[in-house]
C-alpha cells in the first residue's frame, strides 16, 4: 500500500513537472548598441538666385558656365559686366557656398580658394576680392554654418587679340578652383 | 620601471596630440568655362569744337541738341552756320570712338542711318549725305581707340516755318574689317 502511494505521488510530481517544462518557456538575450557619433564638416556650392545656374549644383564638384562673353556683346543671364577697360573687362556672376557642420564646437569657418593649374592666357580669376592663384588664399576667414553665403566669381580677360597677349576666341576656356573650408 | 611608465604615457600623449590638434576641413571643386568673342563698341564724345552732347557722352546712345538756329540769328556755341540762296545749314562737330577687343581686326566701316524720313531738310554726317533710305558709309578705314569727327549738319530751307522743331535719329553702325 505504502509502494502504491509512494508510487502514485511519483507520477504526480512528474506530470507537474514536464506540465511546467512545455508551458512559458522564455528566452532573453541583450544587444547593447554602440553608435560614435563623428564630428565633420562637408562643402557644397548652390546656385544662387541672381548668378548663373551650376552644374551639379547642391554637390562639392559643381560647374558654372559663363557662356559667350565679351566686352560689348550680350551675355548669358546671370552674368554682369561690371567693368570695360581699354586693357581689360571683367564679367562676373553670383555663387553660393554651404559649409555644413555636425558635432563641432566651431562656431564658424575659414574658406580658402585656388587655382588647380596656372590662369590661362589672357585670363585672371577672382572671388570676390582676391585674385587667385595656385597658392590657397582667404576668401572668408568667419563664415557661417549651415546657410548658403554668396561669393562673386570674377574673370577678369584681357582685351588684347589672340596671340598678342589676349586669351583664345572661339573655343571654352575652361579653369578648375578648389575650395577648401577649415573650421574655426 | 619608473621611466618606462613616463615613457608610454608620453608617448600615449604625442599619439593622441594630432588628432585634436588637426582642424576639420571640407573640400570643393567648381569648374569655370568661358568662350571670349571678339566684340567691339561704339561711343559718341562731345567734340571740344562742336555742341556739347546734351545727354549721353561716352555712351552709344547720345543727344545732340543744337538749340535755336536760324539763318541770320545768333547760334549756341560750337554750332557752325552757313547761309545759302534759299537754306541755311548748321552742324556741330561729333566724335565717334570705336574700340576693339580681342580681335586683330586693323579697322572698321562706319555707316549712318537716318531713323525717320526727313522730306524737308538734310542730313549730312562726316560730309555724307544721310537718308532713312539706307545706310550711307561714313568711312571703311576707321581707326580704333580714337576719337573722329564726324560733323553732323542739317540743312534747314528758308521756308521752315519759325519755331520748327526738328528732331531725329541718326543709327550708326561700326563693322570690323
Amino acid at each position: 500500500m505504502k509502494r502504491q502511494n509512494a508510487t502514485r505521488t511519483l507520477v504526480i510530481a512528474a506530470l507537474m513537472l514536464s506540465s511546467a517544462a512545455l508551458f512559458g518557456q522564455t528566452a532573453t538575450g541583450v544587444i547593447n548598441g554602440t553608435l560614435i557619433n563623428k564630428n565633420g564638416i562637408t562643402l557644397v556650392f548652390d546656385s544662387d538666385p541672381a548668378g548663373v545656374a551650376l552644374g551639379n549644383s547642391g554637390t562639392s564638384a559643381a560647374s558654372v558656365n559663363f557662356g559667350n562673353i565679351s566686352a560689348f556683346g550680350p551675355l548669358s543671364g546671370g552674368v554682369t559686366r561690371p567693368s570695360v577697360t581699354v586693357a581689360n573687362f571683367t564679367v562676373q556672376t553670383i555663387f553660393d557656398v554651404n559649409v555644413i557642420q555636425g558635432g563641432l564646437a566651431s562656431v564658424t569657418y575659414t574658406l580658402t580658394a585656388n587655382l588647380a593649374a596656372a590662369a590661362p592666357t589672357g585670363f585672371t580669376y577672382k572671388v570676390d576680392a582676391v585674385t587667385l592663384t595656385t597658392a590657397a588664399q582667404t576668401i572668408q576667414a568667419n563664415g557661417t554654418y549651415n546657410t548658403d553665403v554668396a561669393h562673386n566669381l570674377g574673370l577678369v580677360v584681357l582685351t588684347a587679340a589672340p596671340g598678342a597677349g589676349g586669351p583664345a576666341v572661339g573655343s571654352p576656356i575652361a579653369a578648375t578652383i578648389n575650395f577648401t573650408a577649415t573650421a574655426n | 620601471m619608473k621611466k618606462v611608465l613616463i615613457l608610454a604615457v608620453a608617448a600615449a600623449i604625442v599619439m593622441l596630440v594630432p588628432s585634436f590638434a588637426s582642424a576639420q576641413t571640407a573640400n570643393g571643386v567648381l569648374t569655370v568655362t568661358a568662350t571670349v568673342q571678339g566684340s567691339i563698341g561704339l561711343v559718341f564724345n562731345s567734340d571740344a569744337a562742336g555742341v556739347a552732347l546734351s545727354s549721353g557722352a561716352g555712351t552709344n546712345a547720345a543727344t545732340l541738341a543744337f538749340g535755336n538756329v536760324s539763318a541770320f540769328g545768333a547760334v549756341s556755341a560750337g554750332v557752325v552756320r552757313t547761309v545759302a540762296a534759299n537754306s541755311f545749314t548748321v552742324s556741330s562737330a561729333v566724335d565717334v570712338q570705336v574700340s576693339k577687343t580681342n580681335s586683330a581686326s586693323a579697322n572698321y566701316t562706319l555707316k549712318a542711318q537716318l531713323g525717320a524720313a526727313d522730306a524737308v531738310n538734310s542730313w549730312t554726317v562726316g560730309g555724307i549725305a544721310v537718308t532713312s533710305a539706307a545706310q550711307s558709309t561714313l568711312t571703311a578705314t576707321g581707326t580704333y581707340a580714337a576719337n573722329s569727327n564726324f560733323p553732323v549738319a542739317i540743312t534747314v530751307p528758308f521756308t521752315t516755318a519759325s519755331g520748327t522743331l526738328i528732331s531725329n535719329t541718326i543709327n550708326y553702325t561700326a563693322t570690323a574689317n
